[in-house]
């Protein structure tokens, strides 16, 4: 009876320690426990809804694997580039031209006879506008990385992140300037970027305007090289751009006020030309956590269209 | 007899002629040795992805070792010192001063120091690194990423049963050869192609 009695509670014991040893193989990895040091951002992400004064009223996905770069013409046609391929659409969205590039292009831009110039990292080439190569501009160097281009009808300029420069180009592609370089000798601070996002447009007043990241600051620039002004906006508040690069894109509305957009905090705003916060266009919550990269234009109508390449779609902005 | 005579008694020139060869021959013999070694080496140890980390706070809290043996590591070739750094400033602070509460990492273990207007460099003391990953979270979004997630090689166990690599919700532990131990990511044209 004693024996039975010990075999017994052996048994039940037994069959504890196959439970036990079984929860811990099955569950014994807590996956989804809660993190004691999460990075929250969740304060900065929510904007109140009275400041967001744009929708999203329409949305374009165009066939590129991994879409980089936007721009709109004077004909509110919409050209969009990224890995090995650019696409362009009219007006109403469809689709109208696409040819094919040689690798990743980091930004594009349209003149007033509609070539598109197409930047290739470390060069530019220059596209007709039925796509076909008109003219390929030369290597830089090996550090190049142009993240911008603008033209006008005398010149283009290229933001190249990698030498922390804007090249100014006659439209036969030799380069006559270097602007924003530092030099110790002037006083001039040069640029600080220190990832590959500098970008820069054709202000209204048909000056050059670029973004200092590392500064968050935006500088106005002659075509002789002169700074004329500059603004800046520190603060990770709506007020202004934080982290090492930001805005990461802008672009330019009717009335000189400039469309950002940032990193860090997914967002896109508008602020006024002296540089103060006016309003929001997109809010955090509108993009995946962790997007950048969000390239702007503008149409005439100052729609503001917004390139999410991690939702790999053009979507399309108006004012409520 | 003359000659066994001859052969026992080396002069010094000789003995010296001789070890000198021996030594360059064992010399290479172990050279070889430690190449071949090396190029056939079967040992592997765990180290974490940086592409892969998700700074999810669990190498803070289930690395056997106390303090955790991961810390962060800071690649200054790619850091933008910047004053305002997503790494170490917290978010939304009103002034980008060295204060306590204005500092991300829960144990100050970053100290930053100014170079000239208007960079500073920023330096992880390894010593109140315990792992989190809060300020590499933070880089990532706001700065390039400079700042990464090691399992540090001199303090790891090497117990080859890493805990941490078993709950990793990112699978982001691999491993990797003991020799080349670590794994850090991005360059500037990486990141380039990244963005």
């Amino acid at each position: 009876m004693k024996q039975k009695l010990i075999i017994g509670l052996s048994l039940i014991s037994l069959l504890i320690v196959i439970v036990f040893m079984a929860k811990d193989f099955f569950r014994g990895s807590n996956r989804s426990q809660t993190n004691p040091y999460e990075y929250k951002l969740d304060n900065l992400k929510h904007i109140d809804p009275e400041l967001i004064t744009y929708s999203e009223i329409n949305q374009i996905k165009p066939g590129i694997i991994n879409p980089i770069a936007i721009a709109i013409d004077g004909k509110d046609q919409i050209y969009v580039s990224g890995e090995n391929k650019v696409v362009k659409y009219n007006s109403e969205g469809n689709q109208i031209l696409t040819f094919d590039i040689d690798s990743s292009s980091y930004c594009i831009n349209v003149n007033s006879s509609e070539e598109i110039y197409i930047s290739m990292l470390d060069h530019i080439e220059v596209r007709n506008p039925d796509g076909t190569v008109k003219a390929v501009w030369e290597v830089i160097n090996e550090r190049a990385v142009i993240t911008s281009i603008a033209t006008t009808d005398e010149f283009v300029f290229a933001a190249d992140a990698g030498n922390k420069i804007v090249y100014q180009y006659d439209l036969k592609g030799q380069i006559i300037k270097e602007i924003g370089k530092k030099d110790t000798l002037t006083g001039a601070p040069g640029f600080i970027i220190p990832s590959p996002y500098f970008d820069l447009l054709i202000g209204t007043q048909g000056k050059l305007w670029l973004v200092n990241p590392g500064r968050h600051a935006f500088e106005n620039y002659d075509f002789n090289g002169n700074l004329i002004s500059s603004w800046n906006r520190t603060s990770m508040l709506l007020e202004g751009f934080s982290g090492c690069c930001n805005p990461s894109h802008i672009a330019l509305l009717s009335d000189g006020s400039y469309v950002t957009s940032e990193k860090g905090l997914e967002r896109v705003k508008i602020h006024s030309p002296n540089g103060d916060f006016k309003t929001v266009v997109a809010s955090p919550d509108s993009f995946e956590e962790g997007t950048s990269g969000l390239d702007l234009a503008v149409d005439s109508k100052d729609r503001i269209y917004v390139l999410d390449p991690v939702k790999k779609l053009i979507r399309i902005f108006e004012k409520k | 007899m003359a000659k066994k005579e001859k052969k026992k008694k080396l002069n010094r020139r000789d003995f010296i002629d001789r070890g000198f060869r021996f030594s360059i021959g064992a010399g290479l013999v172990g050279l070889s040795g430690l190449l071949a070694k090396k190029s056939f080496s079967n040992e592997y140890v765990w180290q974490l992805d940086p592409e892969k980390c998700i700074q999810c706070g669990r190498c803070a809290t289930e690395c056997v070792m106390t303090l955790s043996a991961v810390k962060c590591f800071h690649v200054y070739d790619m850091c933008g010192y910047c004053d305002l750094c997503g790494g170490y400033l917290r978010p939304g602070v009103k002034k980008l001063t060295t204060a306590a509460e204005n500092q991300l990492c829960p144990t100050s273990a970053i100290e930053r120091k100014f170079i000239e207007e208007p960079f500073f460099e920023y330096h992880i003391i390894e010593e109140l690194c315990i792992g989190c990953g809060k300020c590499v979270k933070g880089c990532n979004a706001f700065g390039n990423g400079s700042l990464q997630l090691q399992v540090n090689h001199r303090l790891c166990d090497d117990c080859n049963e890493c805990a941490i690599a078993r709950v990793c919700p990112a699978d982001a532990f691999e491993r990797v050869p003991a020799d080349n131990p670590y794994k850090f990511s991005g360059n500037s044209k990486d990141e380039t192609k990244k963005s």
